[in-house]
């Protein structure tokens, strides 16, 4: 399946904070963060473990409303993009629904986006993520690798502006990680869609992104914005990609220390 | 494994027969017990009047069922849509479950006259409060990220709902399901009690009456049997429909923050009054005859005015209290000991599981009449009654709780060699606290339901006894009175032990997680 070019919708921060509980309880999870993410690039959040990663992205999903601050998504509210189908997220679990079969789990993302069922349409994806001939199957027949390629590919049915992945390939063995961030990732990126991801691994972030923000422990801030030539640097293990890696790596020790 | 504990269960229940035959045997013309083979002689001379009896008992369990079943989803799917409801609901819903059968029975007599209508409210009662708990549990029970899944692509709680939540509960609307099957035979004899035509209830009345021992122990049997059959029919059938049975633990919502104490009085009084404006306004619209359909304020009146009546009920109360506390704590606790001995010698479990399995799915207040047939109209026969009806589902909860406890804090446990009682103490206990704790709640209606059936059918005291004698004396401003003493009394020890439960569990809370 090729699907026609989309171009993705651009995310806007402004003074957006997030602050969890109240009194004794309270816990500063995001600093206020003015951020620009462009239309159609891949921008990677890393940080140490508990340092609001996620919340940022779940405020730019739109399923956490941050304390201060507003996210734009081109023109729109998240909610407003939600409310399109125009958005759409993958989890470390696959969340795949068991009783369903896989060609039903990823026709699942077009009847949630409200958009027309398409048999062809999730066929022809379903071919596309390497999982031709497993349509029929249930989650509990595949392995985690398989899951995890039909979870991006329920994320990627309905076309979205915005794609939304928090680490999307942590729950699986090395070897399949490798494989899936070569193979996978072009499916949005030459549609032009948005994409925000939040991973640990810093080969993950270099290799999949054109901007990497590192994040400082909670309360997260922006501590390096690192730009990432796609054009030159996606190949690993060469000394471009190893620089990128080492910049990374440094920013995430300095704030680690 | 299966077989060799399904023949376990054929062994056990083949000797159980075998010892029941012996000790009518020993104790002929006693008049309290019959064997097996009269039980049969007596199913075989009266198959006509029993598989009427049957069919007319399972007619109105089965309408029961389904309308108290469909009540519960309505309930829970409710709860799940408008979470802010869920307080009020689930307290209305334990409110009502905590009416007296003995007293609502009556009253729904008058109410719809000789027909099948008390059978099948009284079953609808009875069951739909197990489902509604269990299918709240199961809503709830979703990933985080299944839910995310929805409301990522700006969908509502009705989406959801629709996709996931009705799929993902369906193992514990089933769990549900099988416990509220028996439920519903129990309450539709209770309904038959009141004064139907036909049914397993009127006989066993009337075995009673007559003092006929065969057909007492023949009508509890039967009863039993077809309870049985039943749940494992609807066991059977889940089965088929899901890989994956639900293990309920029913255990209270997440806490949030804790609460004082001037707060929940003033969520007590709101929902008090509540449930006074709920019965009031129910009586209007209906226009119910308020000869015995009594409103709050006729019975505030009739109370404040009344010496005698404060005084009958006092006593009365006094009297059902000290035969439902201890045979409750006798239930609850033989349940636990006994889950506990057999986590501790394992090779017990074989044989007394199956038993316990299945006589769990009997409405124990069917086999009452046998123990006070052996035991009298004294104490004792109602407190063991009591402790019967809690100890079965305590037993089978424990046991499930007790395997709750994590894998890795027992390999912990062996990698010190502390041994099995060290384990129990300090691992499985704690496991097991959430399980003991939601039996505890459920067996407070239970033993109500015990104690105020035992008094009506047989000792002759009691709040039981009031409620009976005043319905048959038409003195409704009583039976009223004692109804909302009773589910006055059920309600608060309910949450009392609700309160208890969420003070321990906090405490608990982290070992429960891991799990």
């Amino acid at each position: 399946m090729r699907c026609s070019p989309m171009s993705g919708a651009a995310v806007e921060l402004n003074g957006v904070s997030k602050v969890f509980g109240t009194g004794d309880a309270k816990v500063d999870a995001v600093a206020p963060l003015d951020l620009m993410l462009k239309a159609g690039q891949t921008t990677a959040l890393v940080g140490p473990s508990g340092c609001g990663k996620s919340t940022v992205l779940r405020m730019i999903a739109g399923l956490e409303d941050p304390t201060t601050g507003t996210v734009q998504i081109g023109t729109e509210t998240p909610k407003a993009l939600a409310r399109r189908g125009a958005v759409s997220m993958a989890f470390q679990d696959p969340s795949l629904l068991p009783w369903r079969t896989l060609h039903s789990n990823i026709a699942l993302g077009l009847k949630l986006a409200r958009k027309p069922s398409n048999p062809d349409q999730v066929n022809a994806l379903i071919d596309l993520v390497g999982l031709s001939g497993f349509g029929d199957r249930r989650p509990a027949e595949l392995s985690g690798g398989m899951r995890q390629r039909a979870a991006i590919a329920r994320c990627l049915i309905s076309e979205p502006e915005l794609v939304l992945l928090d680490e999307p390939f942590g729950a699986v063995d090395a070897i399949t990680r490798n494989r899936l961030n070569l193979e996978l990732p072009p499916l949005w990126r030459d549609r032009g869609t948005t994409a925000v991801l939040v991973t640990h691994s810093v080969q993950e972030a270099v290799l999949l992104s054109d901007r990497i923000l590192v994040l400082s422990p909670r309360p997260a801030a922006v501590v390096a914005d690192i730009t990432v030539d796609q054009t030159t640097i996606p190949v690993p293990n060469t000394p471009d990609f190893q620089r990128v890696c080492d910049d990374v790596s440094d920013a995430l020790g300095a704030v680690a220390a | 494994m299966t077989r060799t504990r399904g023949i376990h269960g054929w062994l056990s229940a083949l000797a159980a027969l075998a010892l029941w035959e012996i000790v009518a045997q020993i104790y002929p013309n006693s008049f309290v017990i019959a064997g097996p083979l009269d039980v049969l002689r007596h199913m075989a001379e009266n198959t006509g009047l029993l598989s009427r009896a049957v069919t007319a008992t399972l007619h109105n369990a089965a309408w029961g069922f389904l309308w108290g079943n469909l009540g519960a989803i309505i309930l829970s799917c409710t709860v799940i849509l408008l979470p802010r409801s869920e307080r009020t609901i689930s307290l209305l819903a334990l409110t009502v479950f905590c009416l007296p059968l003995v007293a609502t029975g009556p009253i729904l007599r008058v109410l719809y006259g000789p027909g099948n209508g008390p059978q099948i409210a009284l079953a609808a009662l009875a069951v739909y409060y197990t489902t509604y708990l269990a299918l709240v549990v199961g809503l709830r029970a979703i990933p985080q990220n299944w839910s995310d899944l929805t409301r990522i692509y700006g969908r509502g709680r009705m989406t959801e709902l629709f996709y996931i939540r009705a799929r993902a509960s369906l193992p514990y609307l089933i769990a549900g399901l099988q416990i509220a099957a028996p439920a519903a035979i129990l309450g539709a004899m209770i309904g038959e009690f009141t004064g139907a035509d036909r049914g397993l209830g009127v006989l066993t009345l009337r075995a009673m009456r007559s003092l006929d021992v065969d057909a007492t122990w023949a009508l509890a049997s039967l009863a039993a049997t077809v309870s049985i059959l039943v749940y494992g029919i609807i066991g059977w059938i889940g089965r088929r429909l899901v890989a994956h049975p639900a293990s309920i633990l029913m255990t209270p919502p997440p806490v949030q923050g804790r609460e004082n104490w001037s707060r929940s009085l003033g969520k007590a009084v709101a929902l008090i009054a509540l449930v006074l404006v709920l019965w009031h306004s129910v009586m209007d619209i209906f226009d119910l005859n308020r000869f015995f359909a009594k409103r709050p304020l006729d019975i505030w009146r009739y109370l404040t005015t009344n010496d005698e009546a404060r005084s009958t009920l006092r006593t009365a109360l006094t009297e059902t209290s000290a035969l439902t506390v201890p045979g409750y704590l006798a239930g609850l606790g033989l349940g636990a000991g006994l889950a506990i001995l057999l986590t501790l010698v394992p090779a017990l479990s074989a044989t007394v599981l199956p038993a316990a399995i299945a006589l769990r799915s009997v409405p124990i207040i069917t086999t009452a009449p046998l123990i006070v047939l052996a035991l009298g109209r004294g104490a004792a026969g109602t407190i063991i009654i009591v402790a019967v009806m809690i100890f079965f589902p305590t037993l089978i909860a424990c046991l499930q709780g007790l395997r709750q406890t994590p894998g890795q804090i027992i390999d912990m446990f062996d990698s010190y060699a502390a041994g099995r009682l060290r384990l129990m103490r300090w691992a499985r206990i704690p496991a097991m606290l959430p399980a003991f704790f939601a039996s505890a709640r459920m067996a407070i209606p239970a033993a109500f339901l015990a104690v105020t059936t035992t008094e009506w059918l047989a000792t002759g005291k009691g709040i039981g006894n009031l409620m009976a004698l005043t319905a048959t004396t038409s003195n409704y401003n009583m039976l009223w009175s004692a109804i909302v003493v009773v589910t006055a009394a059920a309600t608060l020890a309910y949450l009392v032990v609700e309160r208890i439960e969420r003070a321990i569990l906090r405490v608990y809370a982290s070992e429960q997680v891991q799990g």
